[in-house]
């Protein structure tokens, strides 16, 4: 009840309140919109509290930004190591930027007799507000690392999910009290903007680069008539030209980026890396960005009641082979001791990262992520890992090449038919849908 | 050719007394209110001296106007388009409340309520923006009249051009002397406020070239703020938003001069319409400094040129206009006689005011208060003036002396041939030799001094009402009569100036 308030209702308040209040504020008060500058009356701490919080706020809008927007580019960045910990480090020293610039703000709001006679309570409130948001932030970053991975698979999706109007709570319910507070607390920012000076965001002059200096406006018809139906056209279509070519250009420029990371997956598709291979599972996620692959993996899930994993043969007790189970998640396939299939789901359990294939000498597999350890064999975390839930394992089913059930096993364990010896080496393996359902 | 109309002013400053009535009128009209208590679009220095803000001539520190970069390129000196995006967040140029001053007014009603005492009950000053009794440090006019000299107007940046002897002379305090300087935005022909707005939110009007911040689309980033080289645009700490003199457009629009103008007692004031071309404003803006007074001239064009008449049809330029702009009293002091300068030519906005360079002091000089006869020795007295010419060529010439001895001369010639009209003590021939000297004929000379000397409201402002309904038509958009769209027109504000949140 109280998840589905601040997770499903308060975003969509927020993101009704942000878009029509911002919108309506424009329209019938556009002389509030406006930075209200206070460095006429204050300079010398401004100069630090501004240029400290929006140097930070700045990378770390971007740094929300992207993973949201293009989580499949993200994905194929943090893949490399460096990367993750470069991101990680440049966040929390812009945060800590920004939180020093803003508590300067702030201290300058309460203090200065000047300031205070331009301060308004909503000023204090977000304020207050950003430095709150800003120490979750940081703790959130302290607490549970490797952000710029994990959230790919958990606020990504919910962010998505909310925005395209199927909101689904299982991307946030799992998450750690520190996390839900940041979402929350971001929501509630979100709709003060227009309540607030942060409308001043939406005004940054970009338009500023590529206009000419001067600017001549003529309010009677007459310039108008004389000058020119030839001078005036060009003039107003370029304007209209250059409006019309912004807005093309951004939503165009969003869409290429979208279709170009489809494109270049679509035909990449069969040689990729394992690490790419995991990345590309994990995108079921997002289901905007559903590529034609996707859209008809899902589609086999829902018809066919097995799906074509491996051939026996090629799988290995070292290093699993990566596959898409019922569900659309990513999970993984090993060949045991045994010589039998031994399929994991590969979504960890603590904050969804994809776990990695390979398996140590103690026969454990790793979620690079928070360093959760699972015992292949049954699943389970080994203690100290930040997962406490096993890693749930699939059943499977052994086909003949003439696609007659050899054997299959159940979840559980529970085997139904006898192991064929001979037949074994050639045979394939596959999940069954009856097994997934009742997961 | 892109011929365009300006209202321009002329401020011949030796009829300036000082007494800023001009800057009460505007204030009463324009920024009494909160947030605007400190400005002064309209203001009236005694030079030299450091001026209001304080310093303001200084654009190593303000960084106002255009510079000549070694390409020959005009450049703002406060921004590239690229820094001023750093500058939204700080701007390191922005004056400060400090470089004006913090308004003030008086407890009054302490007056009224004090406890009976031994002691006369004082309504104590506070401030206007924190309500808090403050010590007041400066005022609007701190230095006028030269009072605060040796830290005023002995800092004034147009000093530097002087030698260090000049400046010791200047001050000893037998030879001290000082003009009056009235100041409101020059409505500029090349504008470095509209170029640095990043809103886009300055804008020259077409029809009469005022330059106008739409209160709508400002930001309040303040870049104008410190783009203006005369710091003629103020941001209002209370709305958060820009503001500069409009030039009374809608007092102008119905035919009335501006505020300032109106209420001016020494007459100083002479409103007019140029004609220049648009066209040819970036090259000569790009002119050495020595030159740039004659560059400037030269974009304004002749109004009773069949070609340029021609040119202002073809460009949208009304025909009252044009006819105004031939009887233009602007026209005649600056291009035709070439006695009114732009102040501080070498910021290279081609400010739209001029002005005529006070000759007061000069003649003051001569011991016996009698001006010596002799054309010769007379023009050579110039040089010895008590402002010193350079000094009047660092605020009026962009350094070039010649420029402002020329305009000297006239204006000497002009008092020599009207004393010898009316008191008869000069030689008829040694008029003429002057005259020929000053470069005037004895008609310009009659001219120069009935427009000086008795110019008449109608002879000093010499403007058409600007087409009130065309520009409400224009502004409302098509089938928009001025009946129907009241409240689009004049000022535009239809709601109060809220602040934002
Ligand atoms: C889009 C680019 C942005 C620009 C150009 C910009 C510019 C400015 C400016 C000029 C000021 C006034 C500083 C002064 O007093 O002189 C300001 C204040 C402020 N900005 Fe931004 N800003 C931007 C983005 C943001 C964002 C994204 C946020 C937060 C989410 C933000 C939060 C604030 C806050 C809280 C203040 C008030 C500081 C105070 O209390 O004095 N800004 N900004
Ligand atoms: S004097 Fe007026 S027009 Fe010229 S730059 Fe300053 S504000 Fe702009
Ligand atoms: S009102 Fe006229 S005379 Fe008086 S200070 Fe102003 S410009 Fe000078
Ligand atoms: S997501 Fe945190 S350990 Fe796997």
């Amino acid at each position: 009840m109280v998840n589905s308030f601040f997770f499903i209702g308060l975003p969509y308040i927020a993101v009704f309140s942000l878009v029509a209040g911002s919108i309506y504020r424009f329209k019938s008060e556009r002389f509030s919109y406006s930075a209200l500058s206070s460095q006429f009356l204050e300079s010398k701490k401004l100069l630090w509290g501004s240029v400290l919080w929006h140097a930070g706020i700045m990378i770390i809008f971007v740094g929300h930004l992207i993973p949201f927007l293009l989580p499949g580019l993200w994905q194929s960045l943090t893949s490399q190591p460096a990367f993750v910990v470069a991101v990680e480090v440049l966040g929390v020293a812009a945060a800590f930027t920004a939180l020093v610039g803003l508590v300067v703000l702030f201290v300058r709001r309460i203090l200065s007799r000047h300031i205070q006679s331009v301060t308004t309570p909503v000023d204090l409130v977000v304020l207050a507000l950003l430095i709150v948001q800003i120490l979750i932030g940081i703790q959130t970053a302290a607490g549970h690392r490797w952000g710029s991975m994990w959230s790919v698979q958990t606020t990504t999706p919910y962010l998505w999910s909310v925005l395209t109007l199927q909101p689904d709570l299982i991307h946030v319910d799992s998450l750690p009290p520190t996390v839900k507070l940041h979402i929350a607390v971001a929501w509630i920012i979100i709709m003060l903007v227009p309540f607030s000076r942060l409308v001043h965001a939406f005004s940054l002059p970009i338009q500023y680069l590529w206009r000419a200096p001067q600017q001549v406006i003529w309010t009677n018809a007459r310039r108008i008539r004389h000058i020119a139906p030839v001078i005036r056209k060009a003039e107003e279509s370029r304007r209209l030209f250059l409006k019309g070519a912004l807005g093309l250009g951004t939503a165009g420029g969003l869409l290429t980026v979208g279709v170009m990371d489809k494109l270049v997956r679509f035909f990449s598709g069969p040689n990729m890396t394992p690490e790419e291979q995991a990345a590309l599972l994990q995108k079921r996620l997002e289901r905007l960005e559903m590529t034609a692959e996707e859209r008809d993996l899902e589609l086999e899930r829902m018809r066919n009641d097995y799906i074509f994993v491996a051939n026996l043969k090629e799988l290995s007790p070292k290093d699993g082979k990566y596959f898409i189970d019922y569900q659309m998640r990513p999970a993984l396939a090993y060949r045991d001791t045994t010589g039998l299939p031994l399929l994991i789901s590969a979504k960890c359990t603590h904050l969804g990262c994809t776990v990695a294939s390979s398996v140590d000498a103690s026969g454990r597999i790793l979620c690079p992520c928070h360093i959760s350890y699972f015992d292949l064999k049954t699943g389970m975390p080994q203690p100290g890992s930040p997962a406490t839930k096993p890693l749930p394992l699939l059943g499977w089913a052994l086909m003949d090449t003439q696609g007659n059930i050899l054997v299959s096993q159940a979840p559980d364990g529970r085997r139904e038919g006898e192991v064929p010896a001979d037949k074994l080496e050639a045979s394939m393996v596959y999940i069954a849908k009856r097994y997934e359902e009742t997961v | 050719m892109d011929v365009r109309a300006q209202v321009a002013m002329v401020f011949h400053l030796d009829k300036c007394i000082g007494c800023h009535t001009c800057s009460v009128a505007c204030k009463n009209v324009w920024t009494d209110r909160p947030g605007a208590e400190y400005m002064w679009w309209n203001n009236v220095e005694t030079k030299p001296g450091t001026g209001y803000p304080t310093l303001w001539e200084d654009q190593l520190n303000y960084r106002g106007g255009w510079e000549l970069t070694g390409k020959r390129d005009l450049r703002l000196r406060c921004q590239t388009k690229a820094s001023s995006f750093l500058k939204l967040f700080y701007n390191p140029n922005q004056p400060g409340l400090d470089d004006y001053y913090e308004p003030w007014t008086y407890r009054d009603q302490d007056l009224f309520d004090a406890e009976a005492g031994d002691d006369q009950p004082t309504a104590v000053p506070v401030s206007q923006i924190t309500g808090e009794v403050i010590d007041i440090k400066a005022g609007p006019n701190w230095d006028d009249d030269l009072s605060g000299s040796p830290v005023y107007a002995e800092n004034d940046p147009n000093l530097k051009h002087l030698t260090e002897d000049e400046r010791r002379m200047l001050f000893e305090i037998e030879n001290i002397a000082m003009m009056y300087l009235p100041r409101i935005c020059n409505h500029c022909a090349n504008p470095s406020c509209v170029a640095s707005c990043p809103s886009g939110a300055l804008y020259k009007r077409g029809e009469d070239g005022i330059v106008l911040v739409n209160q709508d689309k400002c930001r309040g980033w303040r870049a104008c703020v410190s783009a203006c080289p005369y710091k003629k645009i103020y941001y209002t700490w209370k709305t958060g938003k820009s503001e500069k003199c409009i030039l009374c457009y809608p007092r102008v629009e119905t035919g009335q001069p501006p505020a300032c103008f109106h209420a001016c007692v020494g007459r100083i004031r002479y409103m007019g319409v140029l004609l220049y071309d648009a066209d040819r404003i970036e090259e000569a803006m790009k002119a050495p400094e020595a030159s740039l007074v004659e560059a400037q001239r030269s974009v304004l064009l002749d109004p009773d040129d069949p070609n340029v008449i021609r040119g202002a049809a073809e460009s949208g330029v009304s025909e009252a206009f044009v006819s105004v702009a031939q009887r233009s009293p602007v026209y005649r002091y600056v291009k035709e006689w070439e006695l009114a300068l732009p102040l501080h030519p070498e910021f290279r906005t081609m400010p739209m005011l001029y002005y005529v360079p006070p000759l007061l002091p000069i003649s003051g000089r001569m011991g016996d208060g009698i001006y010596e006869h002799g054309a010769e020795q007379f023009f050579s007295h110039l040089d010895k003036a008590r402002l010193p010419l350079r000094y009047l060529a660092a605020l009026f010439g962009a350094g070039n002396e010649d420029i402002v001895r020329t305009v000297m001369k006239k204006q000497m010639a002009v008092r020599y041939f009207k004393r010898a009209q009316d008191v008869d003590d000069i030689d008829p021939e040694q008029v003429k030799r002057i005259l020929r000297e000053a470069h005037l004929t004895a008609e310009q000379a009659e001219a120069i001094y009935a427009l000086t000397a008795l110019g008449s409201l109608e002879n000093r402002y010499v403007m058409p009402p600007i087409q009130r309904e065309e520009a409400i038509e224009g502004s409302g958009g098509p089938g928009c009569s001025p009946e129907s769209c009241k409240g689009t027109c004049g000022l535009g504000a239809v709601q109060p100036p809220r602040r934002g949140a």
